[in-house]
């Protein structure tokens, strides 16, 4: 039974990890961030993934019949960027954010790792 | 349920910006190393909206490190040692309201606050023994601190005063740097103008607009469950607590929909119509007593 910080650690534990941080992406507050941020400035990142974010969860075409989006994932020639939901028991609009070196990063192991994590940050 | 001693209280009012105390920095929580365009969210068009005087005043106690309430209307502010602990407003869903019933039922938040609201360890106790995850606990509590601070903390939230040693019962969960939470109550602000520049929807009832035709895609479904609730009566923070919802995510999706056209701008308050005066009055405005009135001066001229 994790808290924000206990996750994020866990998640830095990860191949690759080079930042993560656990965002609101109605209000693209970071709630809490550790390692480095691709700008330099984890509230600005947090900022533009929670416009990422939002769009995944408000658009019909990736939310179709009201499944719920689990990731959202991008990559790039320099990194992977790993967004995963996190379901709480209330209104939350929560996810964890995991950036990971290109060359290190193990895209799909991170995902595995995320998902638990993601699941274990609300267990009770 | 705070714990001071009166004599100590009250030791700091703050009724406008006092350049004397707090040095005139407006600009000076941006850090220079963002840059101009990171996202719409991060940097929004239009000058940077300034620090509040209560916003100033918390930056500048907890500077001091100091431990207290800031009291004001629209809402408190907890320090610990410097740091935001906590904060409620009569605007924002209070915690046991955002975390509802299915993560915590009434009964055991009503158990935790009365066994340990007393030495101040509520937060603690609801995940010791009533079964409140700890990451569940400190977005929740997160996410109603940023939403009352956004309310303490407005332009508009008329003066305020710090009670010097005034704790919450919470307890603390997860404290916050003061700059930061400036920082994002000014963000939040300049965000709810740039979706929509009509600070009035935060406040009116709110009224669908006749005219709005549904959509190609339709709405998304949080807004959806907003627009289901506006009935010309709830304004904004009614709707929020009706949906266990932090107000601001509540503002945001109001301005979308007055951005898509869904909602109608509220119409400003008529300015009030001055009293009725009685019918004699007119008659004398009309058929003024000069005589009365050049007294009147004289009489007055003499007292110079």
């Amino acid at each position: 039974m994790p808290g924000i910080d206990e996750c994020l650690y866990e998640a830095m534990a990860l191949p690759g990890a080079r930042g993560a941080s656990v965002v609101e992406w109605i209000s693209g507050l970071a709630l809490g961030a550790v390692g480095d941020s691709p700008n330099d400035d984890h509230e600005a990142t947090a900022a533009e993934t929670a416009e990422l974010a939002r769009l995944a969860v408000e658009y019909a075409a990736f939310a179709p019949a009201g499944v719920p989006v689990e990731d959202v994932i991008v990559t790039s020639g320099a990194g992977f960027h790993l967004l995963r939901f996190v379901e709480t028991g209330f209104d939350s609009s929560v996810f964890l954010h995991l950036w990971l070196d290109r060359e290190t990063g193990n895209l799909a192991l991170a995902r595995i790792r995320l998902r638990d994590l993601a699941e274990r940050l609300a267990l009770r | 349920m705070t714990t001071t001693t009166e004599s100590a209280l009250d030791a700091m009012t703050t009724t406008g910006p006092r350049p004397g105390r707090e040095p005139r920095e407006p600009h000076a929580h941006h850090r220079p190393s963002r840059p101009a365009k990171t996202a719409v969210l991060a940097s929004l068009d239009g000058p940077p909206s300034t620090t509040t005087a209560n916003a100033a005043t918390l930056v500048h106690l907890a500077a001091q490190r100091a431990t207290g309430a800031l009291l004001g209307d629209a809402g408190t502010v907890y320090l610990m040692d410097g740091e935001v602990v906590h904060a409620e407003s009569p605007n924002a869903p209070p915690l046991d309201v955002l975390l509802g019933p299915s993560v915590l039922a009434p009964a055991r938040w009503q158990e935790a606050v009365d066994y340990a609201g007393g030495h101040h360890q509520v937060a603690r106790y609801l995940v010791d023994h009533a079964g409140v995850a700890p990451g569940e606990l400190e977005i929740c509590h997160l996410g109603a601190l940023f939403d009352a601070a956004f309310f303490a903390l407005a332009p508009d939230a008329g003066p305020a005063r710090f009670r010097y040693g005034a704790a919450h019962w919470l307890g603390p969960i997860r404290p916050v740097p003061a700059r930061l939470v400036e920082r994002e109550t000014r963000r939040r602000r300049a965000l709810l103008d740039h979706v929509c520049p009509c600070p009035p929807l935060d406040t009116a009832p709110l009224c669908r607009s006749r005219a709005a035709k549904p959509r190609a895609g339709g709405l998304a479904r949080s807004r959806r469950a907003v627009l289901d609730l506006v009935d010309g009566v709830r304004t904004a923070t009614t709707i929020a607590r009706l949906l266990r919802r932090p107000a601001f995510h509540v503002l945001v999706d109001v301005r979308r929909l007055a951005a898509a056209g869904y909602l109608d701008a509220p119409r400003t308050a008529p300015p009030a119509a001055p009293p009725a005066l009685p019918a004699w009055i007119a008659d004398v405005s009309a058929d003024p007593d000069l005589a009365l009135l050049r007294r009147l001066r004289d009489a007055l001229e003499a007292r110079l």
